[in-house]
Parts: C-alpha cells; structure tokens; sequence
C-alpha cells in the first residue's frame, strides 16, 4: 500500500519539480512542507477509498492521520483491524 | 490615538502586559513580549544599518518570529516586505532586487532555504535571526543575539506617511511590482473594518493567509489595534479542513477570515457539525466570488456567526463589504460587495471615463484613507493607476481599481469581474499575460495562451495552451517543470496542453474563446502529447 501511495502522490499529485529520484520518504511531511495542497489532500483521501474499498469519514482526515505515509499507513491498519 | 502600527502593540502592552497578542501551535507571546522582542529586533537592526524608509524582507513562515519581525523591522523605521516561501528562489530573488532589500529576518528551520535564496546573486548585506554560517560578505546573527542585544529606544522619526510594507503581486509584463502601503492607509482600514465588526480585545482572530497576501494586514492590525489576539493558522490546518475545525473550536476563534474556497472546503470536508464553533460570531471572506449553496450550507451550520463578503485589492486595502442576512435568498445570483465603508468615496465609470448610468456596468474608482502610496520603482504604473478627479468644487486622487461593478436598485455594488486579464485563483491574483510570458521564455514554445475557467465548488482553475517551434521537442511536464521555477505555485496552470496549431479569431489573435470551449469538451482537443 505504501508503495502504491507514494507512487500515485509522485505521479498525480507533485508538481515535476517536486519530485526526486528516492521518491517520497515513509516520514516526510506531506502537509506542512506544502508537498500536497488541500485539493491534493482530497485526491489522496479519495485514491485510498477506491483502493481500499472503504469510506473515510471527514473527520478522520486530520494531519495526525495523514501527515506521512507512515501515519496513513497506521490510520488504514487501525480501521482494518478487528474491533 | 496610534499614528503608527507599531505604537498599536506598544499600546497594548501598556494596558494590558499579559494579555496574548499572537499565538500559533500552542506557543504564545504576550504584547509585554512582543513589544519587547520587536524593539529588540529593531535595536538590532538599526545596529546592522537599517534606517528610515529602507525594506527589510521577512524570510520566515507566518508564526510567532515573523510576527516580531513586522513590527521590529517598522520600529526600526523601515517597511517590512514579506517574501511568498513557496515560491522558487528565482522568483523571491527578483522581489529583493526590485525592492532594493539589502537586510533580512528569517528563522532557523529555513536555513536551507535561505543559503539557496543567497545563491541568486541578491544585495543582501545581513540576516537577522538565523543560526549559522552564511555566504562570504553577508553577515549573520542569531535570534539569541536578537534577545540579548541591549534595550535601546530607536526613534526613526517617522510619520503616518511613511512606507509601512510592501507587498508584492502579480505583474503583467512578468515582473511582479510592489504594493506600498503606509502606516497611514493601513491604520485607516483596522479602524475602518475593527468598527464595523465591532472587534474587542476578547477577540481571537485567525491568520489564514500568508503574509505576502493582503488579507494578513486585517489579522494583525486589527488586532494589535483593539489589544486581541492573532491566532496563526500553521500551513498543513489550512490543507486539512477537519483539523482546521479542530483549531477553531481548540482556539475559540471569534474571527475568522479567509478565501472563499477554504471555507467551501471547510463546509464540505471539515465535519463541522461534531465541534463546537460556538464563539466563532464573525466569518469574513473575499478575494473571489462565494458560490451561494456552500456560503448557505455554512451559514446554516453556523448559525451564531454573522457573515462578510469584503471587498478591496492589494492597492487599496478593504473598501466595500456586505453583512449578509441571515436568511440567504436561493437566488443564484453573486453576493453582492456592498457598501463603501465610511469614508470611502467610489465612481463608477464607463470607457469614456465618466461615470455611468444607475445600474450600468463599469469600472470602480475610488478614493480613499486607505489607499497605497503606489507602486514601487514604478510610476508608469501609478500614472494609470491613479486619477485626479472633481469632486464637488474640489478634486482628490482617485484609485483605479480595474475592477467592473454595477450598482444594483437596492445601492448595492456587485463585482463583475477584471476590467484587464488579471484572475483570481483561490484568493490569488494571477495575470495571465505573465504566465504567458513565463511559457514563452522556453526556447521550444513558439505561442502560448492562458486562460481561466469554472470549475466545481464555484472556483476557478487555471489551463494553458501552447505550441511548439518543431513537434515533440518537449512535453507538459518539462513545461510545467520550467513554469515552477519560475512562477509562484498557484500560478502554475492546472492543466497544460500541446496543440498542433493555435485556434486564431477572424482578426489572427488567440481565439481564446475557443480554447475554454476546447478546455470545457476535451474530446475537442487535438493534442499531439
């Protein structure tokens, strides 16, 4: 799933200048750094429902869930997981 | 009463020491600190040379230290120039050429890039408030050289006529030009718009915008003149809508001023209806049209607040607004920008330069305390941009806006759109002509047209168009690759495309009619990339 994130945030969502030959690191901020825009956060939300298959309510797009890939990663794990 | 904005926090902090003058990500500086810290920064300044009437840019995120810095660098006598940080050095280099900037005041964190900002061959003579070595002959010191520079009273002299900032826009020849505003004009509006809203020192204002953009000048002055708080926004809550609910009901923002758009966003994404915006009573927004069924779906989500459309460019500060009802009609028409505030005259004229019949369309003029010096380093552009007029049996200077309004039978005005090619794109002013200019300047482009369209949520976006002087040379992403070195990021076309041959009118100039036709039915387009 990371893999695929990142490539679709590099690919559909950074400007060409903003991306680099790494990719996009597990820990860097998406958010504060200006990488996404607020119209680039809803693309992401709206890439992972269809991915996942699985509705993300407003409220749990917060930049405590999706200020990395790692907290993305954690939020989606936390919602997958058996209550 | 204050003649100058730095004798607001002064003010402020003689009578109230310990109240918070600015907060952001929790940290807070009362005005007994911010007074001090910004007479410190001046002191210091002064020690690097700054005097009177000189610009010093501000090189920092919006927050606590670039806060200190508005107010230390006017202490100091000079006019703070906020520099866009994301925008390419390239860019921010040419605003510290024009504007003669030979001091800075920036922060840690942007170290980096401040060492690349150096790179581009500026006149900077010395940073304030970095850590750390610099480039040969610039010199450095830090924010802890700042704190421990001794308390000395710098008096400038200076008047309510003298430059306060400068902030620079859009320009239409691809040189962006610098908005002068003094202490004067900009006194005149936090008076204007803190009695209109009737803004208390219990207060707590939100700074959205960045401070390169005019909004900034109502969350600082206003508040530092009423003695209340200025609550800054930090970036990623103005891209997350629902964190940015839960900073307003975690701040209990009473005030919160921004661009259409993000409060859509906020209407839309931010799950409003699970937080406590209670003490939130006014919501002011301008900068581009409101879609009515998302300002009604947030008024009715709010109903404690009381809503504003202001109106004003850069050149002018705000000088109409409209308090909506509080039941909004399900007309579709655009809300309206109202009346002047008091003390504000406006014309509205038509081609021939006079002004027109009740309820025709042309444009505003106006005259008023609250407007610019001029632009800086350019009296081309103030030759057109202001007007003698008569005026009764005297005449006063006159503010073109090169806006198109018409004044509707209930008095009111509404905004038509720009008279020039300027747009406005989620609150920012794009010149079309210069994102032109920008895509002309690849050697393989051979014509370029920009143009704006509708899109959803009632903004708008921006695409492009181009040709090439051989075909396949280069492609969209090396184009726009080449526009974001150059331009800032909001000027970037949304969508870029490559055309065989341009879409010309009767008379051979760009058909850009067609071109949003093409943009509006895709499958139109003969794309060859």
């Amino acid at each position: 799933m990371r893999e695929r994130l990142a490539r679709y945030i590099a690919e559909a969502l950074l400007d060409p200048s903003a991306r680099t030959e790494n990719g996009i690191a597990a820990d860097e901020d998406l958010l504060g750094s200006g990488l996404l825009d607020s119209l680039g956060v809803m693309s992401l939300v709206f890439f992972i429902e269809q991915e996942v298959g699985m509705d993300i309510p407003a409220e749990d797009v917060t930049i405590e869930n999706f200020q990395t890939l790692d907290a993305i990663e954690a939020y989606l794990a936390r919602r997958q997981a058996p209550e | 009463m204050p003649s100058l904005l730095p004798q607001t926090v002064d003010r402020a902090a003689a009578r109230t020491p310990l109240h918070e003058a600015v907060r952001c990500d929790g940290r807070a500086l009362t005005y007994s600190e911010l007074a001090e810290r910004s007479g410190r920064l001046a002191a210091t300044l002064a020690a690097q040379g700054v005097r009177r009437g000189d610009r010093v840019g501000i090189h920092a995120g919006k927050g606590l230290a670039a806060t200190v810095a508005m107010y230390g660098i006017m202490k100091a006598g000079a006019a703070y120039v906020p520099l866009d940080p994301s925008s390419p050095p390239a860019r921010q280099a040419l605003v510290l050429r024009d504007c003669g900037i030979r001091h800075l005041v920036s922060e840690p964190a942007r170290h980096r890039a401040l060492t690349e900002l150096l790179q581009e061959g500026v006149p900077v003579e010395s940073v304030v408030g970095t850590d750390g070595e610099l480039s040969d002959g610039v010199r450095a010191c830090s924010w802890n050289d700042v704190a421990s520079h001794p308390v000395a009273v710098v008096d400038p002299g200076l008047t309510e006529a003298d430059l306060a900032y400068v902030l620079y826009t859009s320009g239409s020849t691809g040189t962006p030009k610098g908005v002068m505003h003094s202490h004067r004009s900009a006194l005149a509006f936090a008076r204007a718009a803190a009695e209109t809203y009737g803004f208390t020192r219990d207060d707590r204002l939100s700074n959205h915008a960045p401070l390169h953009f005019d909004l900034s000048t109502l969350d600082y002055f206003c508040a530092a003149l009423v003695g209340a708080t200025t609550v800054v926004i930090p970036d990623a809550h103005t891209r997350v809508p629902a964190s940015l609910a839960a900073l307003i009901e975690a701040e209990r923002l009473t005030v919160l001023y921004t661009v259409p758009l993000a409060l859509t966003h906020l209407v839309l994404h931010g799950a409003i209806d699970k937080r406590d915006l209670g003490p939130l009573r006014w919501v002011l927004f301008g900068g581009e049209p409101f879609p009515r069924k998302y300002l009604r779906a947030l008024m009715s989500a709010l109903p404690g607040a009381r809503f504003s459309n202001v109106y004003g460019p850069t050149e002018v500060n705000g000088v109409t607004y409209y308090v909506l009802p509080h039941d909004l009609s399900e007309s579709d028409e655009p809300i309206p920008i109202g009346l002047p505030y008091p003390g504000v005259d406006i014309v509205i004229v038509g081609e021939d330069g006079e002004p027109v019949a009740d309820g025709e369309p042309g444009e505003l003029l106006v005259r008023t305390p609250t407007m610019m010096l001029g632009y800086w380093g350019r009296h081309d552009l103030d030759a057109r941009a202001f007007e003698t007029r008569r005026l009764g049996h005297d005449s006063d200077v006159f503010v073109r806006t090169g806006d198109l309004v018409r004044r509707r039978a209930d008095g009111l005005l509404v905004f038509l759109g720009r008279k020039d090619r300027q747009v406005k794109i989620r609150g920012y002013r794009i010149e079309l002509d210069e994102v032109e200019t920008a895509l002309l300047a690849h050697e393989a482009v051979e014509t370029a047209a920009a143009f704006a369209l509708p899109c959803a949520e009632g903004s708008w976006r921006m695409e492009a168009a181009v040709t090439l002087r051989a075909p396949g040379v280069v492609g969209p992403d090396e184009l726009r690759a080449h526009l974001t070195r150059r331009l800032p990021r909001y000027a970037v076309p949304d969508r870029l495309v490559v055309l065989h041959q341009m879409p010309r009118t009767a008379t051979g100039k760009i058909d850009r009619q067609q071109l949003i036709q093409q943009a509006e039915h895709p499958a139109g387009i003969q794309a060859d990339a």
